[in-house]
């Protein structure tokens, strides 16, 4: 690859524009065409023109060179069809009818076409039945076929076993096979469900219900760029089908994934509506800047933010080094691959899912009582000024007057529970799905709003998904896939000051007066009316993705593809503050706050990504070996143009359009634009022998614009091994209790390129200053450049086992992985004197090591049905290496907040500060020890003196334990009784601490919101062993942060909990319903951790200042038309 | 035939795209300006300089200085800076690295502009040679404050790099000093003595003579001081402005007195001042963070000249603020003050109003407030002033240069005729002093009229540590305003919760940042008793 370079290449701009101009046309015509061939198509039959020159040719062989040239198929018996007659035809492009008519001119051979497959049979069927026992009973057998939902189940195949005698399910699913022996057995067979046989034994009415084929070991799983047999894996992927995640009411996919799959970490933050907030892991944090796993939907990458989720089909998450390396330079934090659903031929199938849902705050601290606080206040208050704030009779009074008068005696706080209200949140989702052998298309509409629980929030999503599958001719295939979204986001503006103030500095405040007036804190301070009254954010997406892949069968087993694709994000935002006066209930002629000035600020960011992949894709079996290889190219394109604009002083606070904003200096704007790009070349060989002996090797060359020189492209390499033991004739005895068993081992490498662009150049920004009144321009480095930034590479070593016991019915599946991360990109903190920022550099090892189990089973007892997984993770984190620099230890501008440190020999930020001895108890020890700060007394904290310097310095703080689960476990489980299903999801972390800071931490300090637990948990000379040193005013010598501020992290959740209820289908056709079920589920039922006791959810991290948990309960409807 | 079209579409479709874009993987920016295509032009060496202006302190660092001394108080107790009031701070404390990499963030750019200036290609080389006597100055200034605060310092006067920055060790501060003096000295000499109106707010050759006169004075190096600012006198380009009271107003801006500030202009370089400072009643809810304490009020003295706590003098406690010097209330706001509207002030605990002591968090806690800065123009859009910050006036340089005659013990009756200069201001007119000698009362004249004269304008903080003050004139509780109460007795406003404490073994030198000794530990030992 030769290097191009840079300089500045301006004309080459436009040229690149225009084309995707045209890429973008092409793309929006195939997704018209889409829709108009998937509203009007011909049958199979018409459209097919086949040709054929045969002279003295048997009818068995002009069958074949149809079956050959076409994808018809024949369904015959030798004994009834004298297939060895000789023929001669010759047709140009002429219809299968009129071949058909020629080859069986002059015999009694009559055919029936049924899409692709065609019947042969003669009159004489009827009494001869091909069968040489003509003593046997015949009969003619009806039913019908349904999948597990009891949808009928069109086109599949009802074959009399051993016999070429069968027909296909009409589009009700109906069958009718005349002339059945008694004793035959009936077989049938639909792609995607298991292969059911049925005796007939006498009976003349088999209804029947395939179920599909997605459990066990035979399950085929989305590997990169391609399927494969799960038992066919060499690497380690975890993968899960979207019927078993629609299973759970929840606002977006990530919730989905949490505690579902073994590798997988997800930590729900909490999100406002339209604002995913949340942290997921593949196997630990390998590095330490960007550790998102790399996300692909349907071969182009993507968010995982707000993608319907009964779209997905099936989700992979790609592990270790074997599977994730054709992913090459963004695939060392693992890789999560979706694949959306597809039509399936058939009859046209309707379905409609919903649900309504009230959520509610999951974070609900209670304040102490008034009379405690009060009292606690006045301790606080005589321990660092020697006088109490309040007088006892002062108390008296307040307290009585929280009752009798509200309005004059506030209560301390009462925030949590007028800010936060419960709030609906109502989905629909409407999908058709259908086609015919040429064409095949569902179509998905989505309706979701949510609103926030507190006041001017909400988020409504509105989207349509089409994916279309075209048959253009017997080689080659079409796919378009069209998503587009469209996202409307309100919250207040300024946010973050709501949760910030519920906590902080508003005590005693009346949130609303019964005429409408906001109470004011003596802080000037109401978070209510920040939610309701301060201005909103508005922002706007639209999302667009388009994608055509043709696949084209050049010759058996040769397939070359070609997908484009683009990805338009668009976002508009409009954030106005309001302008008010709150004047004083009491004396309306003062003013208790004033915000004079009302402004606007108008966002515009557009983001647009093209991607090109092109596959060869060879397989071809000989004797016992198979070979799968695979070639490819991939490239990618992204721009990003932002524009922003900004005005104050506007008439009124409705008037909300940037022209109308004051015209003076006030006004000022600004932009940024870039963009990136990335091409690969990368490869796969898998060889399997016997389907025993299973190799692969995967390769991936990554060029990035991110790097410069020869550090812009880098090769990943991995190879992987399988041993079915299970196959081998040996274990033949043993089948009957383990029948599959496999061995797995993989190594390889993997890249990471998550830095910010541009990052070699050293590039000037200009900053503003003036003189003389006049705005000037100034130029300077403010950012320090690295030419010699490359990828972080990640060696990854996985063993693996994988094992199904008694005919399926337990499964059992355990990695161990070693992965190594070197050059890890890394923004290294650099010394103040730099004056520069820092940029990212290759600098330091860490080594993750895990393992990870996955336990299943699945029984049924009559009408009883039990399934259920444990999933267990364990994943041990370390620092190796830092290139001889570090620690790195968080900088705090005040004492008391949480301290991080990445060191060698720690987990990647660990928890770092003071060790500490209890409280002291009398003057005698406090003059016998080193004190923190001057005036230390019995009461306060005894931070030890690690060093022995004599001295509390931030030389005595040291490791304090992960921040980060060590271990993270799930189970789901799963009960039926005839038509009622129970699932229940538990799922929990431990192995690391929490840290609740903040108000919740500072037992009231400042004038901070005060929890329950506080109350007389506090030294006093009374109460010496209590948890929490002696209460202090505005003096926070106890809460530098320290070993007695961690919490056990560790806790165990009822995640979700679901009842559903299927309808007797005798009930619901009447009203032409195929099929309905009804659920009720409730997410966060039950929860077990330490942090219950400060009633904050475990999953919250920090000071818990932001939009909290919420638990959702739903109400939903599944219905198939 | 169809099914050759279809053949045909696909590989057209895979043609189109293969191959093309091969500048994919070359990404030049657009929204900034590489280095490489810099340093060509005057406008770009222009350019570079204003940078370098951006790293001036900030109002609210600048104002913090003198509340974190005895004269003032930060009303936050959650800020940074309260815990340095409190002696509560340790070496990770923000405050620290704040003023630490900002200085330094200033010196690279300086640093980076000297080392790269001569690339442009110039035809005005006198522009280019006054540009560097800017830069210059203002690098020296950023050093200033690093001797001052920690002593022994990195002295860096090329661009550093990455790992140059991790090995650095400690220069002793004399060695800062003399680059400082050396510095000023050339750069002053490149400097023209005044800047034509579009410039207004470069350094000029006075300034750097100042600086020089200030950096000199802090170094304890009096007679180097006195010279300097003796020659910022002999420019003759500089005198008092003939108003105290309006000195600080956008109508004085630029005024004879100004030697150096930071410009500043309405919404487009915009500063908080009047948030920072205005009193709780005139906005409700601001951001207020810095009140005055008794010290800061009780050193003006009556208009006979006499100390309030001299029995002579006529002070009243019952009515404590009538005949004072009368920059006590040009500079701060007490009982009775007139408020920007129009509201009369009354702090007293029981007044009702919304500055009564007590009665909020951010309502003043001493009874005062500061009035210096604080202007009626900035009011309707507060977070949106427009004043420049003087950094550097000619009165302070009259103060300097008495000051380092008296610790030279060169006393001569120049030094008297410079502060009755500024005694003599029309405005303020107090009685000048006449026949002093002994240098121990010059020295108490001086401090006190400095402190009168100068406070908080960010030098009180640094003033205490060289005269070794800090340790007698900072510990104690936090003292008030004395009123008279509904009985008729005087009170004592207090804050006994909030004791400030001062460490002589420790406090008079900064401790180096924690992070800084973390990441090069050649800087080390850190600095006595942190």
């Amino acid at each position: 690859m030769k290097k191009k370079l840079k300089g500045i290449a301006p004309e080459k701009t436009f040229p690149g524009a225009t084309k995707i101009l045209l890429k973008m046309k092409l793309t929006l015509c195939v997704i018209l065409i889409s829709f108009l061939g998937a509203m009007a198509s011909e049958s199979y039959s018409q459209t097919t023109k086949l040709s054929l020159d045969l002279k003295n040719a048997k009818v068995k062989d002009a069958l074949g060179a149809i079956e050959n040239q076409s994808e018809f198929f024949f369904l015959y018996s030798e004994k009834l069809i004298d297939v060895n007659r000789e023929v001669n035809i010759e047709v140009q492009r002429s219809a299968i009818e009129k071949i058909l008519d020629k080859i069986f001119e002059g015999t009694n051979v009559n055919y029936t076409i049924k899409g692709r497959q065609i019947v042969l049979a003669t009159p004489e069927a009827n009494n001869e039945a091909g069968m040489s026992s003509v003593s046997q009973q015949q009969k003619k057998v009806t039913g019908k076929v349904t999948d597990s939902s009891s949808a009928s189940l069109p086109g599949v195949s009802v074959l009399v076993k051993g016999t070429t005698t069968g027909v296909i399910t009409d589009s009700n699913g109906n069958y009718s096979l005349s002339n059945v022996p008694e004793n035959a057995t009936l077989q049938f067979s639909f792609v995607g469900m298991k292969t059911q046989e049925i005796a007939v034994a006498g009976k003349t009415d088999i209804n029947i219900t395939l179920d599909e084929e997605t459990v066990g070991i035979e399950e085929v799983v989305a590997i990169g760029y391609s399927t494969q047999k799960k038992v066919s894996l060499t690497s380690s992927v975890a993968a899960i089908s979207g019927k078993k995640l629609a299973e759970r009411t929840v606002t977006n996919i990530q919730q989905t994934l949490q505690g579902q799959l073994p590798g997988l970490t997800v930590i729900d933050l909490g999100a406002a509506p339209g604002r995913t907030n949340y942290t997921m892991r593949v196997r630990g944090i390998t590095t330490l800047g960007n550790n998102n796993p790399l996300v692909i939907v349907d071969g182009i990458e993507q968010s995982l933010d707000n993608l319907n989720p009964i779209d997905i089909e099936s989700v992979s998450v790609l592990k270790d080094a074997s599977s994730t390396a054709i992913y090459g330079s963004r695939a060392a934090n693992g890789v999560i691959l979706i694949t959306t659903k597809r039509a399936k031929s058939g009859k046209l199938s309707v379905s409609y899912n919903g649900y309504y849902a009230l959520q509610k705050s999951n974070n609900n601290p209670t304040h102490m009582d008034t009379e405690d606080y009060m009292n606690l206040q006045n301790i606080a208050f005589i321990n660092s000024t020697g006088a109490p704030k309040y007088t006892e009779d002062y108390i008296k009074e307040y307290v009585a007057g929280t009752k009798t008068d509200p309005l004059k005696y506030p209560l301390p706080n009462t925030w949590y529970q007028t800010v936060f209200h419960v709030a609906p949140q109502v989905s629909h989702s409407l999908s058709v799905s259908g086609g015919n052998e040429t064409i095949k298309a569902v179509l998905s509409l989505r309706n979701q709003n949510q609103d926030g629980i507190i006041p001017n929030s909400s988020s409504k999503i509105n989207e349509m998904r089409l994916n279309v599958d075209y048959q253009v001719s017997r080689k080659i295939t079409l796919a378009t896939n069209f998503n587009y979204r469209n996202q409307k986001v309100i919250a207040p503006v300024n946010e973050g000051i709501i949760y910030n103030r519920m906590l902080q500095l508003s005590q005693f405040t009346v949130p609303k007066y019964p005429d409408g007036t906001y109470g004011i804190s003596t802080d000037g301070h109401n978070p209510l009316l920040y939610a309701e009254n301060a201005g909103t954010a508005n922002r706007n997406v639209d999302y667009l993705t388009g994608d055509i892949k043709g696949e084209w069968e050049i010759l058996k087993g040769l397939k070359f593809s070609v997908q484009l694709a683009g990805r338009i994000s668009l976002t508009a935002e409009k954030n106005f503050t309001n302008s008010y006066l709150i004047m004083d209930y009491f004396d309306k002629t003062k003013v208790r706050k004033s915000q004079p000035v009302n402004s606007l600020t108008e966002v515009r960011n557009d983001e647009r990504e093209f991607t090109m992949n092109n596959l060869l894709n060879y397989t071809k079996d000989i004797g016992a070996h198979s070979v799968n290889i695979l070639a490819g190219y991939s490239q990618i394109q992204n721009t990003y143009r932002g524009l922003n604009a900004y005005r104050q002083n506007f008439y009124n606070n409705d008037i909300q359009s940037i022209n109308q904003g004051a015209f003076d200096a006030t006004k000022s704007n600004g932009g940024n634009d870039s963009e990136w790009g990335l091409r690969s070349f990368f490869g796969r060989l898998n060889y399997a022998y016997q389907d025993r002996y299973l190799l692969e090797a995967n390769a991936r060359y990554d060029g990035s614009s991110r790097f410069t020189g020869d550090n812009q492209y880098s090769f990943f390499p991995s190879f992987s091994a399988g041993w079915r033991i299970s196959q081998e004739n040996f274990w033949s005895e043993l089948k009957s209790t383990v029948n599959e068993l496999k061995l797995r081992a993989s190594q390889g490498s993997t890249g990471n390129q998550a830095v910010g662009l541009y990052s070699y150049i050293a590039s000037f920004s200009q900053s503003e200053y003036n003189f003389g009144g006049v705005s000037v321009p100034g130029y300077g480095q403010t950012t320090m450049a690295n030419k010699n930034l490359t990828w972080e590479t990640t060696y990854q070593t996985d063993l693996g086992l994988d094992a199904q016991f008694l005919n399926n019915r337990i499964s059992f599946s355990m990695d161990y992985y070693n992965k190594r991360t070197e050059g890890i990109l890394l923004t290294l903190p650099v010394p103040g004197t730099l004056g520069l920022n820092p940029s990212p550099q290759n600098a330091g090892r860490v080594d993750n090591k895990g393992w990870e189990f996955l336990l299943g089973t699945q029984n049924s007892f009559g009408d009883f049905g039990f399934n259920g997984n444990i999933n267990l993770n364990i994943n041990d984190n370390m620092v190796v290496d830092l290139a001889g620099t570090g620690p790195y230890i968080t900088t705090n501008t005040s004492q008391q907040e949480t301290r991080f440190i990445t060191q060698v020999g720690y987990p990647i930020n660990s928890y770092w500060g003071y060790i500490t001895d209890g409280y002291f108890q009398t003057d005698e020890e406090v003059a016998n020890y080193p004190n923190i700060r001057s005036q230390i007394k019995p009461g306060d904290v005894k931070f030890i003196d690690l060093n022995g310097d004599k001295m509390i310095s931030p030389l005595d703080m040291t490791y304090l334990g992960r921040s980060f689960p060590k271990y993270t476990f799930s189970s789901s489980l799963n009960f039926t009784y005839k038509n009622f299903a129970l699932t229940a999801l538990i799922q929990g972390a431990s192995g690391y601490y929490a840290r609740v800071g903040g108000a919740l931490a500072e037992m009231g300090i400042w004038g901070s919101f005060t929890s329950k637990y506080v109350t007389n948990n506090y030294w006093t000379p009374e109460n010496r062993n209590s948890r929490l040193p002696r209460p202090l005013k505005s003096d926070n010598r106890n809460i530098n942060f320290a070993d007695r501020d961690r919490i056990n992290g560790a806790y165990l959740r009822l995640k979700n909990i679901q009842l559903s209820y299927k309808i007797p289908s005798s009930l619901t056709k009447r009203i032409r319903i195929e099929q309905m079920s009804i659920f009720v589920a409730t997410t966060n039922l039950l929860t077990f951790s330490d942090l219950n006791e400060l009633e904050v959810d475990p999953e919250s991290v920090g000071r818990t200042q932001d939009y909290p948990q919420t638990s959702l309960t739903s109400f939903g409807l599944n219905i198939n038309f | 035939m169809k099914y050759f079209k279809n053949v045909l579409l696909i590989t057209l479709l895979a043609v189109s795209s293969w191959g093309c874009n091969k500048d994919l993987l070359v990404t030049v920016p657009n929204d900034r300006i590489s280095k490489e295509v810099f340093w060509k032009t005057d406008q770009d060496a222009i350019g570079a300089t204003n940078f370098v202006y951006n790293y001036l302190e900030n109002v609210q660092r600048w104002t913090n200085w003198d509340a974190m001394s005895e004269i003032g108080h930060i009303s936050k107790s959650t800020l940074a800076e309260s815990y340095l009031e409190k002696g509560a701070q340790d070496a990770t404390s923000g405050v620290f690295s704040s003023v630490w990499n900002t200085n330094y963030t200033g010196i690279q750019a300086a640093n980076i502009f000297l080392d790269n200036v001569d690339r442009v290609v110039t035809t005005n080389p006198a522009l280019i040679s006054r540009l560097k006597g800017e830069v210059r100055v203002l690098r020296a200034n950023f050093y200033i404050q690093l001797a001052f605060l920690w002593g022994d310092v990195p002295l860096l006067t090329t661009e550093t790099t990455l790992e140059a920055s991790r090995k650095l060790t400690r220069t002793p501060v004399s060695q800062v000093w003399d680059f400082i003096s050396k510095e000023l000295t050339e750069a002053a000499a490149l400097l023209p003595n005044s800047h034509a109106t579009a410039d207004k707010g470069r350094v000029t050759k006075g300034a750097a003579l100042a600086l020089k006169a200030r950096a000199m004075l802090f170094a304890g190096r009096y007679t180097d001081a006195a010279n300097a600012a003796k020659e910022v006198m002999d420019l003759k380009v500089y005198s008092l402005y003939p108003s105290y009271a309006t000195l600080f107003t956008y109508a004085a801006e630029n005024n004879i007195e100004v030697i150096f500030d930071k410009q500043y202009v309405k919404s487009l370089y915009r500063n908080s001042l009047f948030l920072t400072m205005c009193p709780n009643s005139v906005f409700p809810a601001s951001t207020l963070n810095i009140v005055p304490t008794k010290q800061a009020i009780d050193i003006y003295q009556m208009t006979n000249g006499k100390e309030i706590t001299d029995p002579t003098s006529g002070f009243d406690p019952y009515d404590p603020y009538k005949n004072r010097d009368p920059r006590l209330k040009y500079n701060f706001i007490v009982l009775g003050s007139v408020l920007t509207n129009g509201k009369i002030y009354d702090s007293r605990p029981f007044s009702g109003t919304g500055d009564a002591v007590g009665s909020a968090e951010i309502a003043t806690s001493t009874g005062f407030n500061v009035n210096k800065y604080l202007i009626k123009e900035d009011a309707s859009d507060n977070g949106n002033g427009g004043l420049n910050t003087i950094y550097l006036r000619y009165a302070e340089v009259l103060l300097t240069y008495a000051e380092a005659k008296i610790e030279a013990n060169q006393i001569d009756a120049s030094v008297l005729d410079a502060v009755n200069l500024i005694r003599k201001r029309a405005d303020v007119n107090m009685p000048v002093y006449v026949d002093i000698t002994s240098q121990a009362e010059l020295r108490k004249i001086v401090r006190d009229e400095r402190l009168r004269e100068l406070s908080f304008e960010g030098l009180h903080y640094f003033d205490i540590r060289r005269w070794k003050t800090a340790e007698l004139v900072v510990p104690g509780m936090l003292l008030g305003m004395t009123y008279t109460d509904k009985n008729g007795a005087l009170q004592m406003v207090t804050l006994p919760g909030f004791v400030k404490t001062f460490n002589k073994n420790r406090d008079y030198l900064w401790p180096l940042p924690q992070r800084e000794v973390e990441l090069n530990p050649n800087l080390l030992p850190q600095n006595p008793g942190w």
